[in-house]
C-alpha cells in the first residue's frame, strides 16, 4: 500500500530536479564564461515579430468593450450549446426542442435585461 | 421521470426571471417584493403538498424528494419570505438595482433547495455554486468599501473552498469510482477494510470534504470570512447567510455523511470524533472571541460560529451512534429550525433599530426599551433564546441535541458546550443590560415600517411557540431524519 506512494515522491524528486538543472545551467555556463555578457541597447529592447514595438504596453481599454464582451460570451456559449442539439435533433424530437426553447427563453431575458439597462449603448 | 415532483423549485426558478423582466417595465418597485413573497409562497404550498407521500427520485437519481429535502425546503422558503419582508425598507434605497436584489434572493433559494436535494456528488456541487454565487453579488450589494470588500473576500474564499472541495469529491470518487451518494455506501462497505488509515485516499477526500462544508457552516478553522462579511453585508443578508447558508451546509453534511459514509465503523467513528474535535474548538473560539466585540452584527458573526459548535455536537453524535436510531438528525434539525426563528428574529430587531439610528454599535442601542419597546422586548428574547434560557426555543433545541450528545458517551463535549452557553451569555446579556438599563441617547421614538413588524411579529411566536410547544415541530423532524436512511 505505501509502497505506491513512493512513485510519486519519485516523481516529485524528479520535477525539483529537472527545474533546478534547467536553471542552474545558465548560471554554470556563465561562471565557466563560455556565454559572453556584452549587453547592448538593441540586444536589450523587446523582440516581437522583429517589428519594432510602438507605445507602451499598459494600454487602457475603454470599460464598454467589457460589458459587450460579457454580452458576447453569453451567446457565444448559447451557440456552443445550439450545434450538438441541432446534429442530434430527429433523435431528441420534442422534448429536445422544448428544453432548447427553455434555454433560449432564459438567454433572451438576459439580452433583454442588458438591452433595457443600456448595456449595448456606447456612451 | 415525474417532473411533478420539481414543480417546487422551477416555480422559484420562473418567479425569479419573473421578477427581473418585471424590474425593467414596472415604474412601481413595492410591486417587485410582494411577486418575490408570492412565488416563495407558492413554492412553499407545492412543497407542502409533497409532505408525507413515499419518497422518490427525479433525475436519474440525481435529486432525492423526501420528507428530509421537503422539511429543508420549508425552512428555505420560510427563511426567505421572512428575509425579503425584512429587506422592503433596506431595498427601497437601491434605487435602480431592487428587481436584481430579489431574483437573488430566489436564485439563492433556489440553490439551497436543490442542496438539500441532492444525492450526487456533481448536483451537490452545481447546486452549491449557484448558492455561493447568488450570495456573493447580495453580499457585494451596498457597493460601498466595506460591502465591496466583503464581497470580494467572500467570493475568493468561496472560490478556493469549492476547490477544495471538488477535489474532496474527486477524490471520494477516485477510491469508490461512483458520484452517487448510494452506491458510494455501497461500495466502502464492501471494503474488505478494518482501519481506516488502510485507506489514505479515502481519509484525504472525506477530510477535504469537512473542509468545504466547514466553510459553509462557519466551523473553525474555516471561519475567518465569518465576521468580516457579516459586517459588511446588507443586515438582512447577513441574517439570510447565518442562517440560510449554514441549514444548507448542514442539509449537504448531513446528506452525504449519513447515506455515504454512515455505516462502517470504522469510518463513522473517526469523523464522528473530528467534528467533536471541530465543535469544541468552534464554541470556544466563537463565544470568547464574541466577548470584546462592539458592532452587534460582528457579535452575532461570532455568535453564529458558536452555534455551529453546538450544531457539530449533533453531528458527532451522528458519527458515533450511526444504527442505533436518528437522536443526533433530528436534534440538529430541531436545532436549525429554532436558530433560524431565533436570529432572524434577532437581526430584524437590528434591521429595524439601526435603519433609524444609522450605527450597528452596542453602544447605540442604550435605553432602547424606552425608545421601542417592541423591538426590544423582541431582540431581548431572541437573545435570550440564543443563551438558551427557558422559555424561548433555544432552551429545548440545546437540551435536546445535548442530551443526544450524552447518549451517545460525549459527556466531555457536553460540558464544554454547557460551560460555553454561560460564556456566552455574559455578551448576550451585556446587549439586553445595554438596552434596559443604560441611558438612551435620545429621547426620539424609533418606528419601524409594517413588514419589518409583521416579520417581527412572526419570528417571536416561532421562538415561544418552538420553546414552549415543541413536539409539534420534533415530530417533523424525526419524520424527516428517518428518511435519510432511504437509499435511492
Amino acid at each position: 500500500m505505501a509502497t505506491d506512494y513512493i512513485y510519486i515522491a519519485l516523481f516529485l524528486l524528479a520535477a525539483i530536479l529537472f527545474v533546478v538543472t534547467t536553471l542552474l545551467i545558465p548560471v554554470t555556463l556563465r561562471f565557466l564564461k563560455i556565454i559572453p555578457h556584452n549587453p547592448t541597447p538593441v540586444k536589450g529592447s523587446p523582440f516581437e515579430c522583429g517589428v519594432e514595438t510602438i507605445g507602451k504596453t499598459w494600454v487602457q481599454f475603454n470599460l464598454r468593450y467589457y460589458l459587450y464582451a460579457l454580452v458576447f460570451l453569453i451567446i457565444d456559449v448559447l451557440v456552443v450549446f445550439l450545434y450538438p442539439w441541432a446534429v442530434n435533433i430527429r433523435h431528441l424530437g420534442l422534448t429536445g426542442l422544448i428544453e432548447m426553447l427553455i434555454l433560449l427563453t432564459i438567454v433572451t431575458v438576459g439580452y433583454i435585461y442588458a438591452w433595457k439597462k443600456g448595456a449595448l449603448e456606447w456612451k | 421521470m415525474n417532473l411533478q415532483l420539481f414543480i417546487p423549485e422551477l416555480t422559484l426558478a420562473i418567479f425569479a426571471i419573473a421578477v427581473i423582466l418585471l424590474d425593467l417595465f414596472v415604474q412601481r418597485k413595492g410591486v417587485l417584493a410582494g411577486v418575490s413573497v408570492a412565488g416563495l409562497v407558492i413554492s412553499a404550498g407545492f412543497t407542502l403538498t409533497m409532505w408525507g407521500s413515499e419518497p422518490q427520485t427525479i433525475f436519474n437519481n440525481m435529486l432525492a424528494v423526501d420528507s428530509f429535502a421537503l422539511f429543508f425546503k420549508l425552512l428555505f422558503t420560510g427563511i426567505a419570505i421572512l428575509v425579503i419582508l425584512a429587506s422592503v425598507d433596506y431595498a427601497s434605497k437601491l434605487t435602480n438595482l431592487q428587481g436584481e436584489y430579489y431574483a437573488l434572493v430566489l436564485l439563492s433559494v433556489l440553490g439551497m433547495m436543490l442542496m438539500a436535494a441532492a444525492t450526487e456528488l456533481i448536483s451537490i456541487y452545481v447546486a452549491l455554486g449557484l448558492t455561493s454565487l447568488s450570495l456573493c453579488a447580495l453580499v457585494g450589494f451596498l457597493k460601498d468599501s466595506k460591502s465591496s470588500e466583503a464581497a470580494l473576500k467572500y467570493f475568493l474564499l468561496s472560490a478556493m473552498v469549492s476547490a477544495v472541495l471538488l477535489f474532496g469529491m474527486a477524490l471520494v470518487f477516485g477510491v469508490t469510482g461512483e458520484t452517487q451518494l448510494s452506491k458510494i455506501a455501497q461500495v466502502i462497505q464492501a471494503m474488505p477494510l478494518t482501519n481506516i488509515t488502510d485507506n489514505p485516499a479515502l481519509v484525504l477526500g472525506v477530510v477535504l470534504l469537512i473542509v468545504g462544508f466547514g466553510f459553509k457552516i462557519a466551523a473553525v478553522p474555516f471561519h475567518m470570512w465569518v465576521p468580516d462579511v457579516y459586517e459588511g453585508a446588507p443586515t438582512p443578508i447577513t441574517a439570510y447567510l447565518s442562517v440560510g447558508s449554514k441549514a444548507a451546509g448542514f442539509a449537504v453534511i448531513l446528506r452525504i455523511f449519513s447515506s455515504a459514509f454512515g455505516l462502517p465503523e470504522w469510518l463513522s467513528l473517526n469523523w464522528g470524533m473530528l467534528f467533536a474535535v471541530l465543535a469544541a474548538i468552534s464554541m470556544t473560539l466563537g463565544n470568547v472571541v464574541a466577548l470584546p466585540q462592539t458592532n452587534i452584527k460582528r457579535m452575532l458573526g461570532y455568535s453564529s460560529i458558536a452555534q455551529a459548535g453546538y450544531l457539530m455536537v449533533g453531528l458527532a453524535t451522528v458519527g458515533i451512534l450511526p444504527t442505533a436510531d436518528v437522536l443526533g438528525q433530528s436534534a440538529i434539525l430541531f436545532f436549525l429550525a429554532s436558530y433560524t426563528v431565533t436570529n432572524l428574529g434577532a437581526f430584524i430587531a437590528i434591521i429595524a433599530i439601526s435603519n433609524k439610528t444609522n450605527s450597528d454599535l452596542i453602544q447605540d442601542f442604550s435605553g432602547m426599551i424606552r425608545r421601542a419597546p417592541g423591538l426590544a422586548l423582541a431582540l431581548t428574547l431572541c437573545l435570550v433564546s440564543l443563551i438558551g434560557m427557558p422559555p424561548a426555543a433555544g432552551f429545548m433545541a440545546k437540551f435536546y441535541i445535548f442530551s443526544a450528545g450524552v447518549h451517545s458517551g460525549l459527556l466531555w463535549l457536553v460540558i464544554i458546550a454547557v460551560l460555553n452557553s454561560v460564556i456566552s451569555a455574559y455578551y448576550y446579556l451585556r446587549v439586553v443590560k445595554v438596552m434596559w438599563f443604560g441611558e438612551p441617547t435620545s429621547t426620539e421614538k424609533v418606528f419601524s415600517s409594517g413588514a419589518l413588524r409583521f416579520s417581527l411579529f412572526i419570528t417571536s411566536i416561532g421562538v415561544l411557540l418552538l420553546g414552549i410547544l415543541p413536539g409539534l415541530v420534533m415530530k417533523l423532524t424525526e419524520a424527516a431524519s428517518k428518511m435519510l436512511a432511504f437509499l435511492p
